[in-house]
């Protein structure tokens, strides 16, 4: 790594994130003391439809944004003395992606500091770090949300090698979908993650789908599985589905994530998403770290979840290895994560 | 007083920088698309060009649109970073004003005319007044016949400028006392932004980032469609 002189001890990251339904802002200190994190979440907007709709998105990131940037400044008593910006790139949605932006690049601009574009995914993955700096590489990292289910070895900063994905439906999407079907409302994940709280994660035994390749995974088959289960016994306590349906998810997730660090030899297992926020797959990897000796970091369920203090960290990083972007940059709405073979 | 405008609501990209000077610097791009790639460095150029410091910039103006959904969102949520970052107010100025100013000097009722794609345009009409314009209705939505069958009920002399007008140009064409203006004046631009905005700017007419609010003319698709649904 070539350490650009850019980032360094005290360098004062501005973090703008806006890649779907949450418009955040965040100061964050040599890329873990947050200074403040702000983060507007627009899921009443979407709720009534089931999901996140990108041009009702879009238009609520041009409101939001700018309060939103205003108050992660004044939170953190700055005025324009940031060292950098950062924003989220991709993936996401395209229209809201370019908010955010947009907005990043002219703030940069007019301060004259490097603007940074962050890669939404590799953002996730430092989210361990703003309450772990010195966690130890490498690690398993979990990130699991509404549209990403990805197992990555974190081999060193900006090194990764992807072992495992979905094949079909993602973690957060699975819960999306069951909750719909309990008539549990949007979004489904913590309203399972609620629900079964009451119910006995045991009462039944639904299928855990291991697909071919070690560590991929599929949940459209569990998800069929809830369905056809619930048509057929009409009786059935709901909360018992929602607690065996999340148990079977998690046992997945959890099975697979401690063999993958196993077979690497990594230090511990990071949990990233919105899924991660999920009270039952933290306790059971909490639980599995304990078992095996290995480290658990489980970044609070507001650092799992979309925000710009992890997009702040990811700025840091990046650039400290790749240096400022040019300001001619879009947005990237299929960007992936750079894997090494 | 300097106004950096940002106009970004139409295929077009366009920046300029002037106060009661005029303007002192403009850039303008048209590959359609890439306005986000283009308006960061079109809005470093064109003060570099007028040899303005950020800092010397006493409003930021901005396209309201109606206009492309994408494309004025990124120079509404660029103009309003700008205003932020140098805690600077804000004047708004809607696309359709921005096509009737340039061509004011006429008797005709001028009609300001943009592609709303999907078969429909926004349109609004305007008049000349002394020192500017004056619009003489509320900005609508409608189909090239809608606009035909209201320009043949007026029975005026109208001029038509946009590119709305051009791309249903046979629906207008062979109207009576209708004229067309061609693609030199189609799109919005930043230095007339610039110069209405001046004229707002010496009446004080400002709003704050937070207040200011693009002019979409249309629902959400989807909520649309809920209120259609609710409806039915
Ligand atoms: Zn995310």
């Amino acid at each position: 790594m070539n350490p650009s002189p850019l980032a360094g001890p005290g360098t004062k990251v501005l973090g703008i994130e806006t890649s779907c339904d949450e418009t955040a802002a965040a100061v964050v200190v040599d890329a873990h003391h947050v200074v403040s994190s702000v983060v507007s979440s627009q899921v009443d907007l979407h709720a009534r439809f089931g999901g996140v709709v990108p041009e009702i998105a879009s238009r609520a990131h041009v409101e939001l944004l700018a309060p939103v940037v205003a108050q992660a400044m004044i939170e953190a008593g700055v005025d324009g003395d940031v060292d950098a910006v950062a924003a989220t790139v991709g993936p996401g949605l395209i229209g809201s992606l370019l908010v955010g932006v947009s907005a990043a690049k002219t703030l940069a601009l007019v301060w004259g500091v490097p603007f940074v574009g962050v890669n939404h995914l590799e953002a996730h993955l430092y989210a361990s770090f703003l309450e772990e700096p010195d966690l130890p590489l490498p690690v398993v990292v979990l990130l699991v949300s509404g549209g990403h289910t990805l197992l990555v070895l974190m081999e060193a900063h900006g090194r990764y090698r992807l072992l495992g994905g979905t094949i079909d439906d993602a973690a957060g999407e699975a819960f999306d979908k069951v909750a719909r079907f309990l008539g549990l409302g949007y979004p489904g994940g913590p309203a399972i993650d609620r629900v079964a709280t009451q119910g006995d994660p045991a009462a039944i035994a639904f299928p855990r789908a291991i697909p071919d390749e070690a560590y991929d995974f599929s949940f459209s088959g569990l998800k069929t599985a809830v369905i056809n289960h619930v048509r057929k016994h009409p009786e059935v306590v709901t909360a018992d589905v929602a607690a065996s349906f999340q148990e079977a998810v998690v046992d997945v997730l959890v099975t697979k994530t401690l063999a993958a660090a196993q077979q690497h030899g990594a230090s511990g297992i990071c949990l990233a998403g919105g899924v991660a926020a999920n009270s039952r797959l933290r306790e059971r990897v909490l639980d599995t770290c304990v078992q095996h000796g290995l480290h658990p970091f489980l970044p609070s369920p507001s650092m799992c979840t979309d925000n710009a203090a992890m997009v702040a960290a990811a700025g840091w990083w990046r650039l400290q290895s790749d240096g400022p972007t040019p300001l001619d940059v879009g947005a990237s709405p299929n960007l992936t994560l750079t894997f090494h073979p | 007083m300097l106004i950096l405008g940002i106009d970004t609501a139409t295929p077009q990209v366009s920046v300029a920088i002037g106060g009661h000077e005029g303007v002192l610097a403009s850039t303008l791009s048209a590959r359609g698309r890439q306005h986000a790639e283009s308006l960061t460095p079109a809005i470093e150029f064109t003060c570099r060009m007028a040899r303005v410091e950020f800092r010397e910039i006493g409003v930021v103006a901005v396209d309201l649109g109606p206009g492309l959904f994408t494309g004025l969102r990124v120079g509404v949520s660029a103009a309003k970073a700008m205003a932020l970052a140098l805690g600077l107010p804000m004047i708004g100025v809607p696309s359709l004003d921005l096509l009737a100013f340039p061509v004011r000097f006429t008797p005709k009722r001028i009609v300001a005319v943009v592609d709303a794609r999907r078969g429909e345009l926004f349109y609004a009409f305007y008049r000349q007044v002394p020192g500017g314009i004056q619009r003489l209705s509320a900005h609508q939505v409608g189909t090239a016949d809608d606009l035909a069958s209201e320009l043949l009920a007026s029975g005026e002399d109208n001029l038509l400028v946009g590119d709305g007008a051009l791309r249903y140009r046979e629906a207008f064409e062979g109207l009576h006392k209708v004229e067309i203006l061609d693609e030199a004046l189609a799109y919005p631009s930043a230095s007339s932004l610039v110069s209405l905005a001046h004229a707002q700017a010496l009446r004080e007419q400002f709003v704050k980032p937070w207040e200011l609010t693009p002019v979409y003319l249309r629902k959400p698709d989807a909520e649309a469609n809920w209120t259609t649904r609710e409806q039915s």
